[in-house]
This record gives structure tokens, sequence and C-alpha cells, in this order.
């Protein structure tokens, strides 16, 4: 399949379930939501080093938030239950709750409840306060600012994680210009993150390494500065490549948003210097979601 | 299938107590339901005309001018209407469900109620959401809404739930609270909130003479208040009083004379 000249390989990427939340967190102006959000997503690019993958879904305005304040939708992903509900109880405790004026709500919920509030209510070491309100449960504790409202649990659903399309370009340019058209058209995708920075990677990996204990190692097959001395994968002409990681609430998400980056990634055509797009599997043996390229761009 | 509309055939009679007569329980004829009137029981069509009508699982009643005590005792789903006023204990032990009642209700409202929604047009009695006479444990769960004044003692034991009041209060309100929250758009009685433990007691004229055993924390941002206006808007149960934007309010912490940690909130104007 060729999109505007540029090659669609018929591959599939190769993705696995993840648990995941979604967090709503607000303050008094979008700078403030900034500065939470970001802290609390920091960190958070792969389960395998950082617990857990998380990123910012998307902005809030005042009208979509519980509390009429600017906010932010959060997604976190991680291997299970209980590692998601360590995470989101440290993010939350130490990222948004010591952010000026901030406050933590569930954004799903349906599925089966982690603490939230409920563990962190401990830090107002018996002054905090339970309000239930609609139905849903709030701890009001009481901070140097005034006081931190944290919803008392979020919902858990199981999501998809690693799902991912591969840029092959030109040059180091047209391999970031592509991918960060990507990013702008995924970002629009609501239940899809890029957990890695900026939304990319440069650093994919294969399993496994010539090195004992190391559990990963560089994706030789894709490194152009190896392809004469390896069993290569990058075709002729190819001189950077860059792959976009997508963790989404569910398949369908995952679909929508590599169709939006690869139609934006393809859109540039080659004349821009994009040669082809291909995608990241292990053979299907490992993962139970299989997102074939021309399917999803069909 | 269709509910029942429940019409009293003798209004001058002594107060009915309709324990027992909640929706989804009356079948056909409402035949084998008995009821306590007076000293005696009586089958329920003795003392109703029963006629099926409204929506399914809903229950109308029309008093006619005579005293309906205990209307939703202990229910758990459905809908009752009241056409008029209750007596006595509306909503007492109810556990799910939504009571209406166009008029107004006496005493022991929602008393140890547990859950579902109360909405009360007009006045409420005294005992507003509080235990049982002889019982421990105030209202447990649940929604109260009082479109006019309440008596004394509203919340007294309160341990959950939210009491909404759109006029003035009698004395004692939310004493020796547990837990919840009590809306109230008017005034209120002497000695509110008296030896409460824990709770919130929301108002927007701040009590005369100031409540003893309650220390004054000054004014602060209270975001939960803009979940709660939110909610209650919804309803159409903000007082018409308050505020309609901003989170500001005064914090009284008490009682401390009883080691309590509840609070009364005093709106400020936006």
């Amino acid at each position: 399949m060729r999109l505007n000249g540029v090659l669609i390989e018929e591959t599939f990427a190769e993705a696995f379930p993840m648990l995941g939340t979604r967090l709503i967190v607000t303050a008094d102006s979008p700078a403030w939501v900034q500065a939470a959000a970001v802290s609390m997503t920091g960190f958070a690019t792969s389960v395998i080093g950082c617990g857990c993958e998380a990123a910012v879904e998307r902005l809030l305005p005042p009208e979509e938030t519980p509390d009429g304040r600017p906010g932010a939708a959060v997604l976190l992903f991680s291997v299970s239950r209980e590692e998601l509900a360590k995470q989101v109880v440290r993010r939350v405790g130490q990222c948004v709750m010591t952010s000026p004026g901030s406050a933590c709500y569930a954004g799903l919920r349906d599925g089966p409840p982690i603490p939230l509030g409920n563990s962190l209510r401990y830090f107002g070491d018996g002054w905090q306060i339970a309000k239930r309100i609609g139905g849903r449960r709030y701890w009001r504790i009481p901070v140097m600012d005034g006081e931190f409202l944290c919803e008392a649990t979020t919902a858990v659903v199981e999501g998809v994680g690693g799902g991912n399309f591969i840029i092959l370009a030109a040059d180091r340019h047209a391999a970031l210009v592509a991918a960060q058209a990507a990013v702008m058209a995924i970002r629009e995708v609501p239940g899809a993150i890029l957990p890695f920075p900026g939304g990319v990677v440069r650093s994919g990996s294969k399993i496994g390494s010539k090195y004992k204990g190391l559990i990963a190692s560089t994706n030789t097959a894709f490194c152009p500065t190896l392809r004469p001395a390896v069993h290569s994968l990058v075709p002729e002409g190819v001189g950077s490549i860059l792959e976009l990681v997508i963790d989404a609430v569910n398949p369908q998400a995952i679909t929508a948003a590599m169709r939006a980056g690869i139609a934006a990634t393809a859109g540039l055509g080659a004349a821009a210097g994009v040669v082809a797009v291909t995608a990241g599997n292990y053979g299907g043996k490992l993962g139970r979601h299989q997102f074939h390229l021309h399917e999803v761009m069909a | 299938m269709t509910g029942h509309i429940l019409t009293v055939r003798e209004p001058a009679g002594p107060p009915i107590d309709l324990t027992g007569v909640l929706p989804g329980r009356l079948a056909g004829d409402g035949a084998g339901v008995t009821v306590i009137c007076g000293r005696e029981r009586h089958p329920l069509d003795a003392l109703f005309d029963i006629r099926d009508g409204g929506p399914s699982g809903s229950l109308i009643l029309r008093p006619e001018g005579a005293v309906l005590d205990a209307v939703g005792a202990g229910m758990a789903e459905g809908e009752i209407l009241v056409e008029g006023d209750c007596g006595d204990q509306a909503g007492r032990a109810m556990r799910g469900g939504t009571l209406i009642v166009e008029g107004r209700c006496g005493a022991h409202a929602a008393a140890a109620m547990q859950g579902g929604r109360l909405m009360v047009a007009g006045d409420a009695g005294d005992f507003l959401g509080a235990p049982l006479p002889g019982g421990t444990k105030g209202m447990g769960g649940g929604t109260v809404t009082v479109g006019g004044s309440a008596g004394d003692r509203v919340g007294e034991r309160m341990r959950r739930g939210l009491v909404t009041i759109q006029g003035n209060v009698g004395a004692l309100c939310c004493a020796r609270m547990i837990a919840g929250t009590v809306v109230v758009g008017g005034g209120c009685g002497p000695e509110p909130a008296a030896a409460m433990r824990r709770g919130t007691f929301l108002l927007c004229r701040a009590p005369d003479p100031p409540p003893t055993g309650f220390v004054d924390g000054g004014e602060n941002d209270w975001l939960f208040l803009e979940l709660l206006r939110r909610e209650l808007r919804v309803h159409g149960s903000w007082p018409a009083g308050f505020p309609v934007a901003g989170t500001r309010a005064r914090r009284l912490i008490g009682d401390r004379s009883a080691g309590g940690r509840g609070e009364l909130l005093i709106l400020s104007e936006a």
C-alpha cells in the first residue's frame, strides 16, 4: 500500500493488555494544571523501568471539569492493578497534592476501583473530612494553602499498551517532522496517549542482549548506522527512523490513533523525505492484540 | 403494569400508620395488606380507595386531609408521591427510592434514613434526619430536601447523607452530629451544632449568638462547595439566598468542648 508515495508495509503492531485509569487534575490556572500534570506524568515512559506509562490525554476547559476550573485528563497504565494503584497514589501524592491549588478527580466511572483519596487521606492526620456529593465520595485534606480535594477512588479499565508504528525517513530532520505531525494528530484522539518524550521514541528496543542481565537492547535491525553490519531492516535511502508508541483505554482508540498518526505522516508525502511506515512486533507470539497497518488504513 | 393511587375514604379518622405500604408491595387491589389506624388494624382497602394509576413502581397517596404516618417507611425502591401533607416519620429508615411530599411533613421525617431521596415541598417538623425515638443513630445516608423551614434538632446524631433546607431551622440543629452535611438557607435557632463531633453545617447567616465551643478558623476557599452547589442546583435545592458563585466561607471548628472536629461554614458573598 502506498499513501502519497509513502510505502505502508504489510505488517502489524503487536500490543499487550494493560490496566489503566484516567484522572482529572484541576488547578486555579492552566499553568498550574500543566505544572501538576507534567510532574505527575514525569518518568513514566515504559512500565519496564518506570512502573507505569502515563501522559496528559488532553487539556480540559473549565466547563468540562468537575469544579469549573482549568484541568487536564491524564491516563496512566500499568501491568497489574496493584502496581497501578501504587503508582497512582505515589504520583498524585507527590506531584498533584503538592502543587498549589490542585484537586484530583476520577476520570472513569465503570470498572473496579483502586484507592485515590482513600489512601492519601491519612496525610490529613485526622483532620481530613469525607464528603459524599452526587453519589461520589471525596476527601478534603487540609494543606498549607487551604484544602486538597481528592476523589476517594478511581476506576480501572483493561486498556492496551504498546500500539506502535515506525517512521522510516531519508534523514533525521524528515523523520522528526513526520513524527511531530503524527504526534499532533494522535493527541486529538480521545482515550490514547503517547508516553514517551514529546510522544516519540528514538531508541526502539529488541528483546535480549549480548550482555547478561539486560532484557532489552537497541533495535539493531532498525539502526541505520548498522545497516551494512547486521541483519538490517533499513531500506536503501533511509537515514533516520523514529517510533511512536501508543497506549489507550481500548483497542478502538489504538486503531484510531494509529490511523490518525500514519495519515498525518503519509500526508507529508515522499517529497518530504518520508520513505515508509512499518510497525514493531514479535512475530505475533507475545501480544494479544495485533494492529495490521493495511487494515488500520483501509 | 401501572402503579397505584390510594385515596383516603374517611379523612376525619385518627392517624393511619402506613408502615409496609410501599411501591411494588401492592398486588392488584391491595388484598391482604393491613394498616394500623388508631388502635386497630384494618384492611388497606377499608381505609383507602385503591386504583391503578401512575407509572409502574409508583404509589400516589391522596390524604384528603387525613394524617398519614410512616409514609415510605423502610422503602428501598420505587417512588411515592403524597398529594398533600404527611404525618410523622415520613421516610423513616428509608433505604432507596424517592418520596415526594407536596405539602408538609411532621416530626421524625427521614429518621434513621439510610438511602434514597426525600423531597418535601413545605415545612418539616422536629427531628428531621435524627434518630428514631429511643434510638442513637441519626440519618446514615440519602438526601433530604425541604422547601420550607424545619423544626428543632435537625440532623441530630446524623452520620452520613445530605439535608438541605431552604428556610429556617429551630434549636440544636446538627447537635451531636457525627458526619454528613446539613445546608440551611435561612437562620438557625439556639445552640446550633452543640456537641458536634464531625460533619458540615453550611449556612449563609452566622448564628447569633455564636455557638460556644467553636473556634474561628477564618475565611478560606473550599472547593468542595462548588461541587455541592452544582449537585444541588441539578435538583433545584441550592438555597435561594446563597451566592451563585464562589467557594469562600468562614469556618468555625468544633464543638471543641466535646473534642469535636466538625465545621460550621458560613458562606461569603462572591
